[in-house]
């Protein structure tokens, strides 16, 4: 029955595509379009012009790099309100409209999306996965947003050409290469093997430390990279252990790291050979006490040697208001809305170009280290990073680590942008 | 007004809301992404409605012209005008392959069989990428050239789309009044009979998945340069089963259902931005509803509530 | 053989092991419930995945592993009869009920998995449960879990006892008599009704069985609904819809083709093979490689 109903829909309709049009018809479809058009129209988008000052804040609440997202929540929110309650800035108060990505690139372009179409941000932050960052940085470039990005090492974030967007962390292909530099000062022509998930932080550091490992003579014994979703590296870990390296670097998406790590260990792998390039504290909860000796890259650690006194304040406001001390994630992502504030009086109004401007002449400091805050012609920061040996773990409260190895390098040191794409 | 100037109402309708749309960024948007899915369930009800197949692999064709398409222009510098017709013509031979299955399967075991190609699809986008860039996706997809110098964007890429939804249904309309049309929904009533009667069923099996795996493919190289982002997840199971609700809900096998599913369901995700979950489960619950209570979709059920009556009135002016 | 070769082999042989069990206990769930009834359920990924997160939050609360296995398997228990009563019962008499019943647990599987986005999604990103038992094994150079161990030897046991339920047992010859001729078998005394309400339930407890299982031996998150039941289906088409001893046999190659492939060339070529080996079983034998 209802074939052959539809059978003569089709012809109707398809008969009149070929037929003219009728006047009646043509002015019908017309007025209804203006008559739509006067109900929908509005004025485009003006800056905002009171009312607090609206800056999308996107990250992970939920899926992988939840810990991540989660930590930088924290020292964001920490800092927000001591913004607001000081009087804000340009004599309005700071807002961060949270969404949550789920880790995913396709997520984070869509919220991106209705942060600038529906809640007209005047700038785009967040991210800590490398993914999604890249994902949003496609948009803020493409839609002409300034977009600060706390955490999210990928050199492509401010690969030549990029104008809008500003990186704080120090880029993941330059950790590589400094991992390379630090065993080979540990142990000349060590062996090394590699357990990473398939996530464009992980081929970044992969990517720098390839470049600088023949250079700094050392052999890489085991290659394994896991597909995103794994749950399993028994074999893997195994296979790592025949082929008896005297480092292995581990880097898992979510806690799949701590899986990778729990097997080598298990499988009779020293902690003192356990390098992860990043370490953060629910990170450092989540290794516990039996990694305890393993070595783990930082920017901002509670044990690093020469803190000044705003970091030591930092640290225990931190841990009054939140039960455990602070790291790398949450040092930056609590300096983020300092810096939007020395970024915003510099531009003097609240307008997406005149911010792009300011962050790109800016000479600020980070509140917490007095680190200095300003941005090449790409986007890109200083380069540095701590090695911390972590000591002892206790429970969920906190954790004992000592700095022992820093370097600075030039953004060019290597090849970074040709490195990876 | 008769069924033919309302389709030339609504054409024109549709070719106009770009222009009025302008002013507001979100409805727009909105609106393209309607039109994107336009052409989708078209070329998913020729399938699903016509054909009487079900190829969850939809999205997967989708996905690998979008992709080619990204590769010819971006490493050998197409136009892409020239890159778009091309990469759509190599998906739609792919879709072809992929559509073999059917001449030996059909119904379960053909969906089955659709959903595994799917998945792999999927996976071989995410572990190959060298064209792909895997999970991270490619960002910063540039639109297509205008005619006259630059990048299209804008309300004339929004018209551009009405203009492409809009052949699409003329063409599905055009399609399903041929020979060929009529075919096919021989070989979905029956099959065995229909090669009794001298039908040939494989070879018009093979040309159902030609033609579908092109209207896929052209909203995929669209998608792609309206979105401006894609990744391994916007072209998932997922996808195809929401291009198949639209059609099965607005009413599969005829032309104004799937236009009627589309234009309710396919905004909805990005109205429900932030309730990601409760999407997901509004379209679960719908593809229920669907199965259980309204096998026709709403225009379906509505032709056949409209029949029924004018049976029943027919029936009793017989009576008097 | 030297000792690093060993520990390769000896950890191979348990994860193909282990891996092989479960997939095989997945897939005998769902090979009984579409062999039997013919209602292919898409959403048995998902009734796998509850079962092992809903054992997570019951060991959150404090519960032993082994009092919250036996909870789950209860409220999976439950679960099923009313899904049953709610759902499956109504198309037990339509005819031609493959395509609406795969398409109408697709809906499910989007629902559950809306769900778990919304509720344990927020929670964690990763799960595990404490171990059954403690201490390890040394096979070899290769420590092994006394906890793995026990869940392969359940896994196995629950196989064997599945196999033989159905080839021995009267309710497996009236399940056989059913699906071979549903009339012939209702004419001879069979109550079809039951037989199909107590396939249905047997089924969907292996499946709830298969995922404390990997939960234990595994951690896992949401992802692994979908992996696994797209795995089942294979499993099942490779092994013949209805054979138990089918769902076995592939089952251990696919795990032990993961376990294998993924050392020679990666993780993830892996899950190519085995969906491969599918298409090309649905493309030339549809009907499996065993016989039921």
């Amino acid at each position: 029955m209802t074939c052959r109903t539809s059978v003569r829909d089709v012809r109707a309709s398809a008969a009149s595509a070929v037929l003219g049009v009728t006047r009646p018809v043509l002015t019908g479809a017309v007025s209804a379009a203006l008559v739509l058009g006067g109900l929908t129209y509005q004025a485009p988008a003006l800056a905002q012009a009171s009312g607090p000052i609206k800056i999308g804040f996107n990250t992970e609440l939920t899926g992988p790099w939840t810990f991540f997202g989660n930590s930088c929540v924290a020292g964001l929110k920490m800092a927000n309100d001591e913004i607001n309650k000081a009087g804000g800035v340009l004599g309005r108060p700071l807002e961060f409209v949270t969404v949550d990505n789920q880790t995913s690139p396709t997520q984070a372009v869509a919220a991106s999306r209705n942060l600038d179409v529906n809640d007209k941000v005047v700038a785009l932050t967040g991210p800590t996965s490398s993914d999604t960052a890249l994902a949003m940085y496609g948009y803020a470039e493409q839609q002409k947003i300034p977009y600060l990005v706390p955490v999210a090492a990928f050199p492509q974030l401010t690969k030549p050409g990029t104008r809008y967007t500003f990186r704080i962390e120090p880029d993941a292909a330059g950790w590589g290469y400094v991992i390379a530099r630090f065993l080979e000062e540990r142990k000349p022509g060590a062996k090394v093997a590699l357990m990473y998930s398939d996530a464009a932080l992980m081929h970044a550091i992969v990517a720098g430390f390839k470049y600088q490992a023949p250079r700094s003579k050392l052999t890489i014994v085991s290659d394994v990279m896991f597909p995103q979703g794994s749950s399993d590296a028994t074999v893997q870990a195994a296979q790592v252990r025949a082929a008896n390296p005297d480092y292995v670097i581990v880097m898992g998406a979510g806690a799949f790291d701590n899986v990778m790590q729990n097997q080598l260990l298990d499988l009779g792998i020293k902690p003192e050979q356990l390098l992860h390039p990043y370490g953060i504290t629910t990170q450092v909860f989540g290794w516990g006490q039996r990694s305890a000796g393993m070595i783990y890259g930082s920017f901002f650690d509670h044990g690093l040697d020469n803190l000044p006194a705003e970091g030591r304040d930092f640290i225990k406001r931190f841990d009054a208001a939140n039960g455990r001390p602070p790291s790398y994630v949450e040092n930056y992502c609590y300096n983020t809305p300092y810096i939007f504030k020395q970024a915003l009086e510099l531009a003097g109004v609240v307008d997406r170009e005149k911010l792009r401007d300011a962050f790109s002449r800016m000479k600020g400091r980070e509140v917490t280290t007095g680190l200095p805050v300003s941005f090449d012609k790409n986007g890109a920061r200083k380069e540095y990073i701590y090695f911390m040996q972590l000591l002892s773990v206790d429970g969920k409260r906190t954790y004992a680590s000592k700095q022992i190895y820093y370097h600075e390098w030039d953004a060019d040191a290597i090849p970074v942008y040709d490195l990876v794409k | 007004m008769s069924a033919r100037r309302w389709a030339v109402a609504l054409g024109l309708l549709a070719l106009a809301l770009p222009f009025v749309l302008e002013g507001n960024r979100f409805l727009a948007f909105v609106y393209s992404i309607v039109m994107i899915h336009l052409i989708w369930a078209n070329g998913m009800n020729l399938l699903y409605g016509y054909v009487g197949l079900m190829p969850l692999m939809f999205a997967g064709v989708a996905g690998v012209a979008a992709y080619a398409m990204i590769y010819l222009t971006r490493s050998h510098e197409w136009s892409f005008w020239l890159a778009a017709p091309m990469a759509s013509l190599g998906a739609s031979l792919f879709g072809v392959l992929l559509g073999l299955p059917s001449l030996r399967l059909t119904g379960f075991y053909f969906t089955l069989c659709s959903l595994v190609i799917q998945t792999v699809i999927t996976l071989a986008f995410v572990f190959f990428p060298t064209f792909t860039n895997g999970d991270t996706g490619i960002n910063q997809i540039a639109p297509p050239q205008a005619p006259w110098g630059g990048a299209l964007s804008g309300v004339w890429m929004d018209e551009t789309l009405a203009i492409v939804a809009v052949l699409s249904v003329l063409l599905c309309g055009w399609i399903v009044s041929t020979r060929l049309g009529k075919r096919f929904m021989a070989i979905r009533e029956d099959d065995v009979l229909a090669e009794v009667l001298g039908i040939d069923v494989v070879r018009d099996r093979i040309i159902a998945f030609f033609i579908v795996s092109m209207f896929a493919s052209i909203g995929g190289c669209l998608f792609a340069v309206t979105i401006g982002f894609i990744s391994p997840r916007s072209f998932d199971v997922l996808t195809s089963l929401n291009i198949w609700l639209f059609v099965a809900f607005g009413g599969r096998g005829t032309l104004i259902g799937p236009i009627i599913g589309t234009i309710v369901l396919a905004p909805i995700p990005y109205l429900l931005q932030e309730l990601q979950g409760f999407k997901d489960v509004l379209s679960g619950v719908l593809i229920i509803v669907v199965t259980l209570l309204m096998p026709g979709g709403v225009w379906g059920e509505l032709l056949r509530w409209r029949d029924r009556r004018r049976a029943r009135r027919a029936l009793a002016v017989g009576q008097t | 053989m030297s000792d690093a070769t060993l520990l390769v082999v000896a950890s191979t042989l348990s994860t193909g092991l282990i891996l092989g069990a479960i997939f095989a206990l997945v897939a005998a769930g769902v090979t009984i419930v579409y062999g039997c009834v013919w209602l292919p359920n898409a959403s048995n990924g998902q009734f796998f995945l509850l079962a092992a997160l809903a054992a997570w939050s019951l060991t959150g609360a404090g519960l032993g592993s082994a009092a919250a296995i036996i909870m789950v398997l209860l409220l999976g228990l439950v679960l099923s009869l009313g899904l049953e009563w709610l759902l499956v019962r109504r198309l037990y008499d339509v005819p031609n009920r493959n395509v609406a019943c795969f398409v109408l647990t697709l809906g499910l599987t989007q629902i559950m998995a809306g769900i778990f986005s919304m509720t344990w999604g927020r929670w964690s990103d990763q799960y595990t449960l404490p171990p059954l038992v403690s201490g390890i094994t040394m096979i070899g150079p290769f420590p092994m879990t006394n906890n793995r161990i026990l869940v392969l030897l359940i896994a196995l046991v629950v196989l064997a006892a599945s196999f033989a339920l159905l080839r021995y047992h009267r309710y497996g010859r009236a399940l056989r008599a059913v699906f071979q001729n549903r009339e012939a078998a209702a004419l001879r005394g069979v109550d079809v009704r039951a037989v199909y309400r107590m396939s249905f339930l047997l089924g969907s407890s292996i499946i709830f069985l298969g995922g404390l299982l990997f939960a234990l031996a595994y951690s896992f998150d949401l992802t692994v609904a979908w992996t696994m039941s797209v795995t089942a289906f294979a499993i099942m088409i490779v092994g013949g819809p209805g054979s138990v001893l089918g769902a076995l046999v592939v089952g251990m190659v696919f795990g032990f083709t993961q376990a294998i492939v993924s050392i020679f060339a990666s993780p993830t070529a892996a899950t190519f093979s085995y969906l491969l080996a599918m298409l090309a079983m649905l493309l030339f034998k549809p009907t499996g490689l065993f016989l039921r």
